[in-house]
Parts: structure tokens; sequence; C-alpha cells
């Protein structure tokens, strides 16, 4: 039997590998799930709320945009934009050019804000409930399918939460 | 035009490859031939079109810029997923062209065709894989003039023109050694001159390997800005552990040829070294890791690539289950002798690679079991390592004074006795004498490698020396500069982090780092702010540096010695108008590499021995 532990031991590798594949390591949750947003905090009290960090020079923030503007639009949900590492100038202009969703938007040109809210990159996006607590993060682009799959019905659920 | 015969070319060279692998002729060496040089052209096409920035050429488009300049648009071509797959085909099939020209004539005419049918298939399944997934002359013709995504900036750096091809040349080669033992299994033969036959294809990429991660590590070091050497990234065990079962293989085969022991492990380790080769390809192509290194991820890659392991992997350790009780004998040797010692050595280096393995896939493991996220870094391996690698250290300056078969210890004792205990003395004196504080561990490591130095020194004594002799010498003497370079260096590292603005000074270690000016200045693609240091009489500068995107980038100042490293880093700029900068005193870092590029020098000198013989017989 010994002979055959080499090829056991390959073939257990393998299987953890192949369903290693079907996972996404980047998805690391936040530690700040389920806790209060750590700055403006009144700012986010009684409504639930998007945070969309969002940056000029972000590709994929300028595909993503067009998604949030529909939301925003069908009024689904309160969007609030957190502009990253950007001036205020560019910023204005990249709005007037691919939408602004956005009922208000914190500015954090050093990226200091960031750190306290563990952004590491754009886009990234926060779903706040009404008291104030972060409850879930997508990390990259929304897109429709994951509107329709997970944040579309948390918000309704959120929305439901009393106060 | 050009990205078309590139992607032809590919086309020829599966062909190639395919006759390889599946006619048993004299003509296949055609063949090989054939696939080398359409995969050379492939590349070839492949640079032109960066050369030319031709835009519509989606590799192209997501790795360069009209501004990158022209040496680093060469080695953009390897810099992303689909190039660097075209280059581990190439290698591969250089490797194959190369085992044509110099293979030992003394090969059977048999073993021979059957090693290259199996170098056949491999490449056959390569080039699929990137005919497939990854072709690198994908087109997209875009509506509007497009600028290019450009190559990440921490690519553009000499280190990206030679490392990976450096590297790259040591993982591939020892698809030579794993067909030689696929072989060896198939025709049940394993003799003598198989065993010489094969140690050219294992010391030579083995070579390439070492010296293809010491480039690596320090690249790391000048680039990333922590000044560090050595992340344990997963990635960079990638590269560590078909180094370590190589090393392992190196010995066992020296035993299998010279005493006609051990050979079911040998055959074993060679086909476990491919296998990590294998493996570091697949973590670093499919993205199941988080890394500095990783590419971006499309899941047939990596489906493609685990197929790709599972088939050619699992059913060489089929065979090998099946086949190996053929290579089962008897062997005469006593407890202690030379035998036993590189046999304990071999185990040690195969257990580092199952501690590093473990550490390096723990963190998947625990996610395919839907358990929980973690991630595995220094602290694991820094303590598990050290421990496991301690004892191959002593063995290592042992192993050349012992007899093979059997060995006094008493005998032993009275040879070495004094080079250990000399080396202990020294281990303790020198940095005592230079005003370093006493650590335990420093103590252990310099120890090792003054004893590992001493003890190798002594051989040069007695024997006569030959090429094959100062091989052994010159590459065991680079470990031991090297272990004695990492013991320093993690002991006696100095760092400091401060704000800073110019006309400030800043003690560590004794240097008095003064910041004289700030600077704007440009280069080809981007424009950086520059600190201009002096230490004692010499300039040191830091830049940060913003590429097109607004990507931006570090460049580390550093001035060193053989004794030290001054190491300049520029932070970002605060409010109160001062400057974050961090300033270390690195020494013996320079060992390290030194250490490393030895164990080349030693790989070469073997080789060299290796034709000299070859030539004497004929």
């Amino acid at each position: 039997m010994k002979k055959y532990l080499p090829l056991g031991l390959f073939l257990l590798i393998v299987i953890l590998l192949w369903r290693g594949l079907g996972l996404h390591p980047n998805l690391i949750p936040s530690p700040l799930i389920n806790k209060p947003v750590p700055t403006s905090r009144s700012v986010f009290l009684g409504q639930v709320t998007l945070l969309n960090v969002f940056a000029s020079w972000c590709e994929a923030c300028a595909e993503e945009q067009g998604f949030l503007n529909q939301l925003a639009k069908n009024n689904k949900v309160r969007i609030i934009g957190f502009n990253y590492k950007d001036t205020p100038l560019k910023a204005k202009a990249w709005l007037k050019q691919y939408g602004n969703p956005y009922q208000n938007i914190m500015v954090d040109s050093k990226g200091e804000t960031a750190i306290d809210w563990g952004i590491y990159g754009t886009p990234e996006t926060f779903v706040i409930d009404k008291k104030g607590i972060i409850r879930y993060k997508v990390l990259g682009a929304i897109s429709p399918d994951l509107w329709e799959e997970t944040l579309g019905p948390l918000i309704l659920k959120l929305e439901s939460e009393t106060l | 035009m050009i990205p078309e015969l590139g992607s032809f070319a590919l086309i020829l060279a599966l062909c190639f490859a395919l006759i390889q692998g599946t006619i048993r002729s004299e003509l296949t060496v055609n063949a090989v031939f054939g696939q080398f040089t359409f995969l050379s052209f492939a590349m070839l096409c492949l640079i032109i079109s960066f050369i030319n920035n031709d835009m519509s050429v989606i590799y192209v488009r997501e790795h360069s810029h009209h501004l990158l300049p022209f040496i680093y648009r060469v080695g953009a071509a390897w810099g992303g997923h689909e190039g660097s797959l075209l280059l581990w085909c190439l290698v591969l099939s250089a490797w194959t062209f190369a085992f044509i020209i110099f293979s030992d004539k003394k090969l059977s005419k048999t073993t021979f065709s059957t090693i290259l049918m199996i170098l056949g298939w491999m490449s056959a399944g390569f080039i699929l894989f990137l005919l497939s997934t990854s072709n690198p002359f994908q087109r997209d013709f875009p509506l509007s003039p497009i600028i290019g995504n450009d190559l990440t900036p921490v690519l553009q750096d000499p280190g990206l023109i030679f490392h990976p091809p450096m590297l790259y040349s040591g993982y591939v080669g020892f698809a030579i050694a794993f067909a030689f033992a696929i072989a060896a299994l198939l025709e049940g033969k394993f003799n003598k001159e198989w065993a010489r036959a094969l140690r050219p294809w294992i010391i030579l990429p083995w070579s390439f390997l070492s010296f293809g991660i010491v480039l690596g590590s320090w690249w790391a070091y000048r680039e990333l800005g922590w000044g560090g050497w050595w992340f344990w990234d997963p990635v960079e065990n990638a590269s560590l552990l078909p180094w370590l079962a190589a090393t392992a293989l190196l010995h066992s085969l020296i035993v299998s040829e010279k005493r006609s022991a051990f050979k079911g492990w040998t055959l074993l380790l060679a086909i476990i070294t491919y296998a990590l080769s294998l493996l570091g390809t697949f973590l670093v192509r499919s993205g199941v890791l988080v890394s500095v290194h990783a590419f971006a991820n499309d899941p047939r890659r990596g489906l493609f690539l685990l197929g790709y392991i599972a088939l050619i992997i699992g059913g060489a350790l089929a065979l090998y289950s099946i086949r190996i009780k053929k290579f089962f004998k008897p062997s005469q040797f006593q407890l202690f002798s030379r035998e036993t010692f590189l046999l304990i050595n071999s185990v040690i280096l195969l257990t580092a690679v199952a501690t590093i393995t473990l550490g390096t896939l723990y963190p998947i493991v625990l996610e395919a079991l839907n358990l929980e996220k973690i991630s595995i870094g220094e602290p694991y391996f820094n303590t598990v390592f050290v421990p496991i690698m301690l004892p191959a250290l002593l063995l290592m300056g042992l192993a050349p004074h012992v007899h093979w078969e059997k060995q006094s210890f008493l005998a032993l004792w009275k040879k070495m006795g004094l080079a250990l205990l000399l080396s202990l003395l020294l281990a303790f004196l020198l940095p005592w004498s230079l005003g370093y504080p006493f650590g335990f561990l420093t103590w252990m490591g310099i120890s090792l490698g003054l004893w590992i130095l001493l003890s190798t020194l002594q051989s040069l004594l007695k024997q006569k020396t030959g090429l094959n002799h100062w091989a052994m010498i010159v590459a065991h003497m680079g470990i031991a500069i090297l272990v004695i370079g990492v013991s320093v260096n993690k002991s006696y590292s100095e760092e400091r982090q401060v704000k800073m603005q110019p006309g400030e000074s800043i003690m560590l270690a004794g240097y008095q780092f003064t910041f004289d000016s700030l600077d704007k200045t440009k280069g080809p693609n981007f424009e950086s702010i520059k600190a201009n240091f002096t230490v004692g009489n010499e300039p040191i500068s830091a830049e940060q540096r913003i590429y097109p995107h607004d990507q931006t980038l570090g460049k580390t100042g550093i001035i060193f010695n053989g004794w030290r490293d001054l190491y300049l880093a520029l932070g970002n700029s605060l409010p109160d108008g001062n400057w974050s900068i961090r300033i270390y005193y690195k020494p013996c870092v320079r060992w390290i590499w030194f250490g490393g590029f030895m164990l080349l020098i030693g790989g070469m000198i073997s080789l060299l021995n290796h034709y000299q013989k070859r030539r004497g017989a004929l």
C-alpha cells in the first residue's frame, strides 16, 4: 500500500485545488460588517444607503455608473458617493460625463478617511442600514445580476426593519 | 499581419509537438527543431507587436502604452499571463532542442526517443492551453484610437528582462528529468549510464532556478520599498518548492549513480520536482491564491491547467506505484555512512517542501471546506522552516567527509571536531568584537554558516580536487555565505520611519542621513518627486513616480558595500509639509544574493566537468 501513498496524496491535493478554483480569494469579508460606520454617522441615520466609492481615474467605475444611474432614477435606494483620491475639478467633470446618481458626496482627496473605512480600491460599495450599521460590502463593480440576486433583496429586507 | 503570423506559428508548433509525441523515429528530431523555430518566431511576432505598440492586439493593449520605453516593451511580452505562457512553451522547446544536441551519446536509442515522445506530449498540452484559453495574439479592432493600459509600474524594471526567463529556464527544465524518470519506469531500466546522462539535466535547471530566485529576491528588495528580500509570498514559495525538491533530487541521484542505491527515491523525486514546478505554474496562473504576482483570472484557465497536471502527474505517479517494485534492491550500507547522511538530507528537504506546501495551500483548504478565510504569512514560515533546515545545514558540513558504506564515529569526530568547535566559538566572538548583542538564533545561524565554510575548506586539504569536487565546494560555500548573510541580516538590521523635511537629519546605526532637497523630475513615461539625501559624503535619493493612469510607484535609493546596505524609501507628503521617510540599515544583505550566485557558478563547474569527461571518453 505504501507505494500508492504519493499518488493518493497528489489526488487529494488536486481535489482541493479543484474546489479552490470555484472560490474567490479576493472576497475578503470586511471586518466592519455589522459595525457602525466609522465616520459621518449622522448622514446615514434613518435611511438605507449604498455608499459607492468612485474616482475619476477609475475605469471600472465608469462602467458601473450606468447601472447606478438607473437605480437612482428608479428610486430603488439612496446612493451616496465616496470620492476617493481625486480632485473636485476632475470629479465634477467626470460626473457630468457619466452621470451623477449620488444624493450626496463624501470627499476624500488624500485617501485618509478611506483607511478608516477599510477601502482598498475602486469601485467598492457598502450597504448601510437605517441605524448606520454596515451590513454588506461589494468589491468591484455592481452588476445587474448581483443586484437581482443579493443586493436588491437585502435592501428590501433592510427597508422593512424598524429603527 | 504580424499577430496572425504569430498565431499561425503557434498552430504549426502544436502540429510539430503532436508529431514529436506520437511518432517514434529518427525524424522526430526535425519536429523538435520545427517546434523550436516556430515558437521562437511566435515570440518574435509578439515582441514586434509590442515594439510597434499594435493596440489592436488585446494583450499588447493591456500591457503597453505609447510612452513605455523600448526595453520594457520587449520585456512586457512576458509581463502578463498570455505572454509568460508563451515563454513557458518556448523554454520547454528550447530545453528539448538542447537535449537533442547535448544528450549523452551513451544513452540508449530507445530511452532517447521515449524521452522525446514524453516531452512532445507535455509541450503539446501547453501549446494547446495557450491557443485555446490564452492566445496572446487575439485581436479586437477598436473603433477609436486607444491608449494602452500600460505595464504595471512595478514591472518596469531591469528585473523584468532577466528574472522571468531565468526562473522559467529553471522550472521548465525539470521536464527533462521528469521525462527521464517516466522512460525509466516504462522500460524498467535504471542504470549508471542513465543516471549519468540525467545529471546535467538536473544541474543546469537547478542552477538557473537558484539564480532566478536570487534575481527575484533582489528585485523585490529594491522595488517593494520595505527592505525585505523574501516575503513568503505564495508565488515565491512556488519557486522555492521545486528548488528544494531538485536539491534533494540532485543529491539522491549522486547516490544512485555512484552506489546504485536509492533508485526508487530518485525517480519519485524527479516526478515530485516537476510536479511542484507545474503546481507553481498553476498557483500563479489560476488565481486561486491572493498574491502580489497573481494575474487576472479566467476560470477556464485554472481548470485546463489542473486537468493537465492531474493527467501528467497523476499518470506518472500511478505508473510509479505500479512499476516501482522493479527498482527496489537491498542496499548495503551501514547506519553511519554517507548514504545515510544523503538520505537524511533528502528527507529533511522533502519535509521542508511539505511544510511550505501546507502553509501555501492551507488557506485554500480551509476555504474549500467552507471553514474560514485566513492568510498565512511570514511568522508561520519562519517558525517552521528555520528549525527544519538547521539539521540539514549541520549535515551539509559533515557529509562530504563521511565515507560511503560505513564510517566510524570516532574518526569523524577526530577529523571534524576542531572545525565544529572553532565555528561555534567564532560565531560568538565575531559579533561580540564588532559590538553586536548576542542572540541565540543568530549564534546558531552564524555557527552553521561558518561550520559549512570551514568543513568545506577542510575537504580541500586532504582530497585530490577534481572539477566535480570544486563544484560541490563552490555550491556549499555559497549556501554557507547565504546562511551567514540571512542570520546577520535578520538579527542586526535597523530601521526608522520618520517625518522629515529638507534641511533635517537623522541618525541610524551610526550613519547620519541628511535630507538636502526635494526635486521634481521627469522620466520617459513618468513624473517624479525626488528626495535627495546625503550620508557622509555620498548622495542617495528616493523617488515617488507617477506613471500614466495615475499609478504611483516608489523608487528606493540604496548605497551599498560588501558589508551593509543603506536603504532609503520616500513615502507620502504629510499635511504639515513633512514627508514620511523610511530608512534601513541592512548588514550583509548582499551576501544572500552572492551566495545564491555561487550556486549558479557551482552548477556551471559541475557541467564543465561532465563534458570534459565525456570528451575524454569519446
